[in-house]
């Protein structure tokens, strides 16, 4: 579905992607770890078209998404739900899951789609008239991935959704995101920090590290392979 | 008498208030919510000020409507002209300085625009100086050479007169602010608009086209100020260089109501018009305007969020 | 900015044009034109007064127009009123500007951005209503026939000439004695980048109020001068927009940040809107405007920073001299540091963190953070994302204020205090985002961080080498910022933060971005630190490189201390494990 070669990113003389290949396949469960300035974030911005590309080639369902302008990439079925949250915060809870069904696909879908959403997290339901920038943040979190879901995707991209949140919240999160590909067969594309948590629940793994992709492979190989932990710490 | 000129100040400013009130709103879309300077606000009061009227007068479209009505009508039909004038304006120059692109600085958009806008408040109102000529002009609506009586209540001597125009002017204002906060906050278009000024990276994100919604956004400024300048126009003189004027007026205005929102804007704009008006009574006129500026002032060194804002604004 | 290089070039310059001009001067017989040779040096001072302030340091004023008017008022009341001659009237008008400034400045500069612009474009109006509501709607200086010259009044319009070229070169040499000297590095710096500049040593509200106060004071100079010249002052001539405009658009287009400028803006500018104006104006009222509006859109627009920076960098590039912006040839692969044996710290305290706390809104950001940092150390501070990194730096250097707890340096609480305070202590700080003074070398770059310990240039200077040579940066002394490669502009913002010799230096992630061979270099400069008397605490993501540099560890998550040790020890806790893997990882790797 999703297929990345060559991806070459540089801010300003900065690399922060090199020669960055990953595929992801319709139905997987794909996920992303490595330390922080490993280039995860620039990876989902070079997708999503907010960042400009110096080299290499993203398709998308057999289209090149980078000939794409940015703002058209999410009608493609590409929902984005960016690290840090970033809900509408002068929006209510409801407008920003109405904002999420901007795409047609999301409009013709709207009502059925707002249920899923409610059911999987029903504090939205109960603070539906609330400025989304007085929730706290897992309620945030769950607004964001709601907010994606309301564009009735066929690919998820999450960018660290457990950022920031206590860990019991964090972990709630994640069953939602598992339950998500499990029972509505959502294509689901993650980055994560927690790296067990997410490469257990996932069909297939990337680790980058300083824009490079150096590790890869199925979850049960990735599990075991402990060279992960000198990525992260260094030692 | 002391009651009869209080009374009469107090209309006159709450009237006149709501006009500056519907400025403001339109202002308060621009710099309020979408955080752009735009110098030349002033002039797109101007703007529509003339174009009422040569719409009225000097083309004399509306004749059909009669004198009375025909210059509010005039009024009216500048948002929309205006309207595609601030859209032309932002795609074309405003844009290019803005920094709506995720990866440019915000602040250094900032100064550019500043300066942008200044040079383009400089070239409208120099430019309508030309085309118009610097007499002071008027749309004026038959209504504003009539008013009402009222008399007052302890004393059936004495009473207050209120324009009529002025009246009708403020009801058209408060319709027309009541229509865009119905527009900005309940309606599709509204949200998209917000959403791209809350947060343009993430409206990317939903497939907004955020470029687009801040030159709408933008348009629907310009076009409702403008609406509010025909209004003036329908009862007070004017001539080309009004527009740096009501610059300092309208973002006092703004500041004062609390950035980010609407309906602050709106009662930040009738304030002011109250302040200006009720100021006759203690100044001389020349110095009315001068008590604004002391007023903006005021406020914006000692409290910037505004007097009715909510204290944690995003600045 | 021509820092470098003697002043010869400048002064001669200066006087060259000078002349030229009153020798063109003579030869125009026309009193039209005698006029406008008058009024473009004058416009050109308050274009210089406009740069002083705006075009130094960034902050952009649409109200010069209050300093000139003021100027022009003070004169012509004073003359009317006490029939004081503009000979002392001058002086008096640059008194109250200098006045002028101090009393709009103090407030005005705590204001941000577009707020600083809306105060500055309200105060000449305002001023405007104020005159004119005082009865002086048209004030006429009164002819003096008994001593015309005693009243700087001449029949011969060369004088006046004279006198405007001459205000000129005096604004010119202001300007010149600005640019060279540590007044105008300062306010470069506030512009390039204020935070930076504060955690360098520099008072920057200091420094912008003498900006202002100069720039009024010239301003105040050249609206005594107009009005002596036109002999007739009105609110809107002297307070109005286009006045202030004039001022910006002049310098804008001619070249901001640079005493030529205003110059060249005022040459072109002028002549071009007053000929229109004079020939056109009857047909065509209000085309100067157009034109000004005009110029400020088309020079916005194109050439942002005015026609000298425009055609300046167009010549180096045509040159090909060595300040063209093209990158230095790849530098040789060094050999790998080898991990160096456990070093010595003298075992003092040198800061100690005790029990500090951030809160913003409703969120804690920080919670009782504690820990010390021993003279001669290399600590690094490490941790996922959002624990508080950057919080805690800005907290010890004074950009933020805890809301609990106490930070300790050298024995003095650090806390309440601000950031240039701070700096003068011992305390330096660097930057993620380095913003360098493209047009000027390295060297000028870095002295900039010595004002905080020399009183005099000269010794700034040599402190300024000192650094440099400290990061093995020398060789590139005399190149200019544009031209460096990423390394070498992280080692100049090195030298910088080491020119205000800090006994404790704050690095923030020095290493982002750059690829194996840099991070190596860079490890290699930090880690001499210590023995030249440096300490260093670092904020780091690269594990790699940060496990062979810092010998001690502190890790936050979540706002809180998790972790201190040697890297061995912190790499195999538990809880270090648990906060970048996740809590499953320690459970799944029983060994931990």
């Amino acid at each position: 579905m999703l297929a990345v070669e060559g991806l070459t990113v540089a801010y300003g003389g900065l690399k922060a992607l090199s020669q960055v290949s990953l595929a992801v396949a319709e139905g997987q469960f794909v996920t992303i770890v490595g330390p922080n300035g490993a280039g995860k974030t620039t990876l989902f911005k070079a997708i999503s078209g907010t960042v400009p590309t110096e080299a290499g080639r993203i398709r998308y369902e057999e289209r090149d998404l980078l000939a794409m302008p940015a703002a058209a990439r999410a009608h493609l079925g590409i929902a984005h739900v960016p690290e840090g949250r970033q809900v509408f915060a002068s929006l209510t809870v409801l407008e920003n899951l109405e904002m999420g069904a901007y795409p047609a696909a999301g409009r013709r879908q709207w009502a059925r789609n707002l249920e899923r959403v409610m059911a999987l997290f029903p504090v939205l339901a109960e603070r539906r008239g609330q400025l989304a920038g007085t929730l706290s943040g897992g309620e945030q979190q769950m607004l964001a991935i709601g907010r994606g879901l309301a564009s009735a995707p066929r690919l998820l991209m999450l960018d660290e959704p457990s950022m920031g949140l206590a860990p019991a919240v964090a972990d709630l999160i994640f069953e939602r995101i598992g339950e998500l590909h499990r029972e509505d067969r959502l294509t689901i594309l993650l980055v994560e920090q927690r790296v067990a948590e997410a490469v257990q629940s996932c069909d297939f793994g990337y680790v980058l590290e300083t824009g490079r992709v150096v590790l890869a492979g199925s979850s049960e190989a990735l599990l075991k392979d402990d060279r992960i932990r000198t990525v992260y710490l260094g030692m | 008498m002391f009651a009869e000129t209080f009374l009469e100040a107090l209309a006159a400013g709450l009237f006149l208030g709501c006009i500056y009130g519907l400025m403001c709103v339109g202002l308060g879309l621009i710099f309020g919510v979408m955080r752009v300077i735009n110098f030349a606000q002033g002039d797109f009061l101007m703007l529509g000020m003339y174009f009422t009227l040569y719409v009225v007068s000097v083309w004399g479209l509306l004749a059909f409507l009669g004198p009375a009505a025909a210059p509010f009508v005039g009024a009216v039909l500048a948002g929309p002209a205006l309207f595609v004038g601030g859209y032309l304006l932002h795609r074309l120059l405003i844009a290019r300085v803005s920094g709506t692109s995720v990866t440019g600085s915000e602040d250094e958009g900032r100064s550019a625009q500043l300066i942008l806008t200044l040079g383009v408040a400089l070239a409208l109102e120099n430019g309508a100086l030309i085309l118009f000529g610097s007499t002071p002009q008027s749309a004026r609506t038959t209504l504003a050479l009539r008013a009402w009586e009222i008399p007052l209540l302890y004393d059936p001597t004495a009473a207050v007169f209120i324009n009529k125009a002025s009246v009708v002017a403020c009801v058209l204002s408060i319709v027309i602010a009541a229509a865009l906060y119905l527009l900005i906050n309940r309606s599709r278009l509204g949200k998209t608009l917000r959403a791209a000024a809350d947060n343009p990276t993430a409206a990317i994100y939903m497939g907004i086209d955020v470029d687009r919604a801040h030159r709408i956004a933008f348009g629907i400024g310009t076009g409702v100020t403008a609406v509010a300048g025909g209004l003036v126009a329908t009862y007070h003189p004017f001539q080309p260089y009004v527009g740096l004027d009501y610059v300092i007026i309208m973002y006092a205005g703004v500041v004062m109501g609390g950035m980010g929102s609407i309906l602050g804007a709106f009662w930040g704009g009738l304030t002011i018009g109250l302040v200006q008006q009720l100021s006759t009574l203690v100044l001389p006129t020349q110095l009315q305007n001068a008590a604004i500026f002391a007023v903006f002032l005021l406020v914006v060194l000692m409290r910037p969020q505004g007097l009715f804002g909510r204290a944690a604004e995003r600045i | 900015m021509a820092g470098r290089g003697g002043l010869l070039f400048p002064l001669a310059a200066i006087a060259i044009m000078a002349l030229g001009w009153l020798a063109l001067g003579l030869a125009v017989g026309n009193s039209y034109y005698q006029l406008m040779m008058t009024l473009v040096p004058i416009w050109a001072v308050l274009g210089l007064s406009w740069n002083l302030l705006s075009g130094y340091t960034g902050l952009v004023s649409f109200g010069h127009a209050s300093f000139f008017g003021l100027g022009a008022y003070t004169v012509t009341i004073l003359l009317v009123r006490l029939d004081l001659t503009p000979w002392f009237g001058i002086p008096l008008g640059m008194l109250v500007g200098v006045a002028a400034g101090l009393v709009i400045g103090y407030p005005t500069f705590r204001l941000r951005g577009h707020y600083f612009a809306l105060a500055m474009l309200a105060y000449p109006l305002a001023l405007l209503y104020v005159f004119e509501w005082l009865g002086y709607q048209e004030v006429p200086l009164p002819m003096k026939r008994e001593a015309p010259a005693w009243y700087m009044q001449f029949n011969d319009y060369h004088v006046y000439m004279a006198l405007a070229v001459g205000l000129l070169v005096v604004a010119l040499l202001i300007s010149l004695a600005v640019e060279r000297s540590r007044f105008g590095r300062s306010l470069l710096a506030i512009k390039q980048n204020e935070p930076a500049a504060e955690a360098a040593g520099i008072d920057t509200l200091k420094w912008k109020m003498r900006a202002i106060t100069l720039s009024g004071a010239v301003a105040a100079a050249a609206g005594g001068l107009y009005a002596v010249v036109l002999l007739v002052v009105t609110p809107d001539s002297v307070f109005g927009v286009l006045t202030s405009a004039q001022a910006l658009v002049v310098t804008l287009f001619g070249g901001t940040g640079t005493l030529w400028g205003p110059v060249i803006g005022a040459v072109i500018l002028i002549p071009l809107s007053e000929t229109l104006q004079a020939e056109l104006g009857d047909v065509i009222p209000g085309i100067q405007g157009v034109v000004y509006g005009l110029a400020i859109i088309l020079v916005i627009l194109l050439a942002p920073e005015g026609i000298y920076w425009r055609v300046r960098d167009w010549l180096h590039l045509a040159r090909g001299t060595p300040g063209a912006a093209f990158r230095s040839r790849a530098p040789a692969a060094p050999a790998l540091v080898p991990v160096p044996a456990e070093r010595q710290t003298s075992g003092q305290v040198l800061l100690e963190v005790r029990g500090l706390s951030k809160s913003f809104g409703g969120l804690r950001a920080l919670d009782g953070i504690a820990f010390q940092v021993e003279e001669g150390a290399i600590l690094g501070i490490i941790g996922p994302n959002g624990a508080g990194k950057t919080t805690l730096f800005n907290l010890l250097n004074g950009f933020l204020k805890p809301n609990g707890g106490d930070v300790v340096f050298a024995g003095q609480t650090l806390v309440g205090l601000k950031p240039n305070r701070i700096c003068r202590l011992g305390v330096g700080r660097t930057f993620q985002v380095v913003r360098a003074f493209q047009r000027m070398s390295v060297l000028e770059n870095v002295v900039v961080g010595a004002y905080v310990r020399a009183a005099a240039e000269d010794e700034a200077f040599e402190i300024a080498r000192e650094a440099v040579a400290r990061v093995g940066l020398s060789p590139r002394l005399e190149a200019l910022a544009g031209a460096l490669s990423n390394k070498e502009l992280r080692l100049m913002e090195l030298a910088r933060a080491l020119a205000g010799r800090p006994r404790l230096l704050l690095m923030d992630e020095p290493l982002a971005g750059l690829a194996a061979a840099e991070v190596e270099e860079m490890l290699a400069a930090v880690r001499a630190l210590p023995s030249s008397g440096t300490t260093v605490v670092i904020i780091e993501h690269t594990m790699r490189a940060m496990m062979r540099l810092a010998e001690r560890f502190v890790v936050l998550n979540h706002g809180r201390v998790i972790a201190v040790g040697r890297p061995s020890e912190v790499t195999a806790d538990a809880g270090v494990v648990e906060a970048y893997l996740g809590s499953k990882w320690t459970a799944l790797h029983a060994r931990g």
